[in-house]
């Protein structure tokens, strides 16, 4: 327990206090969307498994879409700009330039997502004709109401203000130390940023200059592919932007509190320059299925997506390296022995920990979703879900989860309520998530398709190999309930941490990397050339794409109907893709 | 002076030269090889598994 406090040192509030407060917000924020989000999951889980069925099957499209968007956009994104304005403040140690600005992108932020949310729910109140049944994928031809539109159009205002908020205060501050290396935190903090401005531009162009106008009525139709393709765009890096907050983490507070130093800062660096030069090129990786996109674009999509696991390699390397390091500073030996030596009784650590574990069991089944061909078998099936509650849903989640522990005390001055029910949490979490997330992976193994209310058809049973359907459903459900208990121990602990008395002296200063910047080329901290190149890149990637989706069907499209999001259409177009899925199978098996 | 050390419960100070995460190495090749195994028992669930689907 000492190890955690009272360490004489100041804390990010004593000398931060104004943007200490920004941060906070951004945190609450996002953990009431985590909250709201855990109880659709929750409805969802036992829904499609028809273990309790709260709500009409028609109304499924509402809770899976407010599930989507307050997980993914919400509950991630929040996170990231406290977490990053923190990192920025401590890393260059400097306040930010004007607070009213930061409050203004907090604020602006906040409005987007109210909007947004509110024509989401609005699917539940039927007098209105407020709905956005559209999903977090919310391409063409499925429509949502304009505030659902105009609502995440200022939420990505929000975020772009944030990163110059960030390069605002980096500017300032080379200003002054012309000759100093970008201090890592805020290395990490800037690339990712510049990612997200390239990322951003697919949906910028999506929301503003086709579904807006068209859900206003100014368009009749419009190029549902092209909007697939601009979605895709963004669709893909995003997941790194959800990444990047874990990451971030993992090289620079998890060796602290593992007891050791970061293996190597430079390391670090070419990991971050490497997602930003490699994250959009590859988008296309989503559309393996579509139609209307030469196989040639998907196979360089697929080539750059192989890539792309380097630096994720190169992350598990530098982290567990760096773990190794603190055990073996606290005593550790042998082969695998330091392991012992860890501090698994801090929830941060084991939380920190378990999260990456499951990270590395998504990247099997990453594996299998990037490959081409092998993507058919699993395609749209709750296989999908299934890997992605492993990466987003808890190598960030809980990796999130677990650092606010650490985190939280640093910006309140306050100790955590309880660490051993955030010990439990974590474990809490890893194990429902362990059956949840397995179960969705077996059944996609047997077709079962991802977005659906009631995954039973007449006169049809899914063929199970081993195990059965049923056992598969239980699991699905208890999974799920024991991450929505999790998720509340987690968002209660926090709130009951406000009761706890003020402390002081309670600062936990980062350790330095063992190989530091120094050691690397001036060139890894020029941002404008690799900016430069991501961009070079993108253009490569999609412009003959883009080109040829324009050129075929025009860029107001060739004519499909709104789809309004009730439920018969929706049935109608599960059948052909079970077809098609069927044929794939076919196709491949020689 | 920002320190490098790194709480009350280190036992000894290693530095950059004195450490080799051997450990590492280990866990890393072993992670290899789950994910080999996984491959090989992905052809056997998917492709071995599954009747031969008939195209008509
Ligand atoms: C509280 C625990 C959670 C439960 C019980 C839960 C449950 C589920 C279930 C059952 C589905 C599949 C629904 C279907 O395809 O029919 C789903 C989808 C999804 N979940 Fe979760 N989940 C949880 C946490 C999370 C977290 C932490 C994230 C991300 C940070 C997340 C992101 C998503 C996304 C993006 C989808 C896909 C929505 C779509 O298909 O449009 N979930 N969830
Ligand atoms: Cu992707």
């Amino acid at each position: 327990m000492s190890e955690q406090l009272e360490s004489g040192a100041p804390t990010f509030l004593d000398k931060f206090p104004d943007e200490a407060a920004v941060v906070r917000a951004a945190l609450w924020s996002s953990f009431i969307a985590l909250a709201l989000g855990a109880v659709f999951g929750l409805i969802q889980a036992l829904h499609r498994t028809d273990v309790l069925r709260l709500i009409d099957s028609t109304d499924y499209y509402t809770v899976l879409t407010a599930h989507g968007v307050l997980m993914v956009v919400s509950f991630t994104i929040f996170f990231l700009v406290g977490l990053f304005t923190w990192a920025t403040v401590r890393s260059f140690d400097r306040g930010v330039e004007s607070i009213r600005y930061t409050w203004t992108w907090y604020g602006l932020m906040v409005a987007g997502t109210l909007m947004a949310v509110v024509a989401i729910l609005g699917g539940f109140v039927p007098q209105t004709d407020i709905s956005a049944d559209v999903l977090f994928t919310f391409y063409a031809p499925m429509q949502a109401h304009p505030l659902f539109y105009g609502g995440l159009a200022i939420f990505v205002i929000g975020t772009w203000l944030a990163g110059a908020d960030y390069i605002w205060t980096w500017r300032a501050w080379a200003a002054e130390n012309p000759d100093e290396r970008i201090p890592l935190q805020g290395f990490m903090v800037l690339t990712t940023m510049l990612m997200w401005y390239v990322a951003t531009i697919g949906i910028a162009i999506a929301v503003v200059a086709f579904l807006l106008p068209w859900s206003l009525g100014l368009f009749d139709q419009i190029n549902p592919l092209l909007t697939r393709t601009l979605f895709w765009f963004w669709g893909h890096p995003v997941v790194y932007f959800w990444l990047m907050p874990a990451y971030l983490l993992w090289y620079t507070v998890l060796p602290t509190i593992a007891g050791g130093r970061l293996f190597s800062d430079p390391l670090g660096r070419v990991v971050f320059v490497l997602f930003l030069l490699l994250s959009t090129p590859v988008g296309i990786h989503h559309q393996y299925v579509d139609p209307g996109i030469a196989e040639g674009f998907k196979t360089i999509a697929m080539t750059n997506t192989m890539f792309l696991l380097l630096p994720s390699l190169l992350t598990a390397f530098t982290v567990v390296a760096s773990v190794e390091h603190g055990a073996r500073q606290r005593g550790g030996t042998g082969l695998l022995g330091w392991l012992r030596a860890l501090p698994w009784r801090n929830p941060a650590f084991t939380g920190m920990m378990l999260a990456g574990l499951m990270f590395a069991a998504g990247g099997f089944s990453g594996m299998i979703n990037a490959g081409m061909n092998i993507n058919y078998l699993v395609h749209n099936t709750i296989w999908v879900p299934g890997h992605f509650h492993l990466t987003v849903g808890t190598a960030v989640a809980l990796t999130l989860m677990a650092a606010t522990y650490w985190l939280w005390p640093q910006l309140t001055n306050r100790r955590l309520y309880s660490r051993p029910i955030g010990l439990a949490q974590v474990v809490i979490w890893f194990v429902g998530m362990g059956l949840m997330s397995n179960a969705m992976h077996v059944q996609g193994l047997f077709g079962i398709p991802r977005r659906t209310a009631e995954p039973q058809y007449e006169g049809f049973d899914f063929v199970a190999s081993f195990g059965s359907v049923s056992e598969l459903n239980l699991q699905l459900a208890i999974g799920g309930t024991l991450l929505f208990i999790s998720t509340m121990l987690f968002v209660t602990n926090i709130a009951l941490s406000a009761g706890t008395p003020k402390l002081s002296g309670i600062g936990q200063p980062l350790s330095e990397p063992l190989s530091t910047v120094d050691d690397s080329p001036e060139i890894l901290d020029n941002l404008k050339l690799w900016f430069g190149i991501a961009l070079v890149l993108v253009v490569l990637a999609y412009a003959l794409p883009l080109a040829s989706i324009i050129d075929r069907g025009g860029l107001l499209g060739p004519g499909v109907d709104p789809v309004p999001m009730i439920v018969e259409p929706v049935a109608a177009t599960i059948e052909p893709t079970l077809g098609r899925l069927a044929a794939a199978v076919g196709s491949v098996v020689p | 002076m920002v320190p490098t050390m790194s709480g009350e419960n280190t036992v000894r100070e290693i530095g950059h030269d004195e450490f080799d995460p051997k450990g590492t190495l280990v866990l890393i090749l072993v992670y290899f090889g789950v994910l080999s195994v996984m491959w090989v028992f992905m052809y056997f669930v998917e492709f071995l598994g599954n009747d031969l689907t008939v195209l008509v």
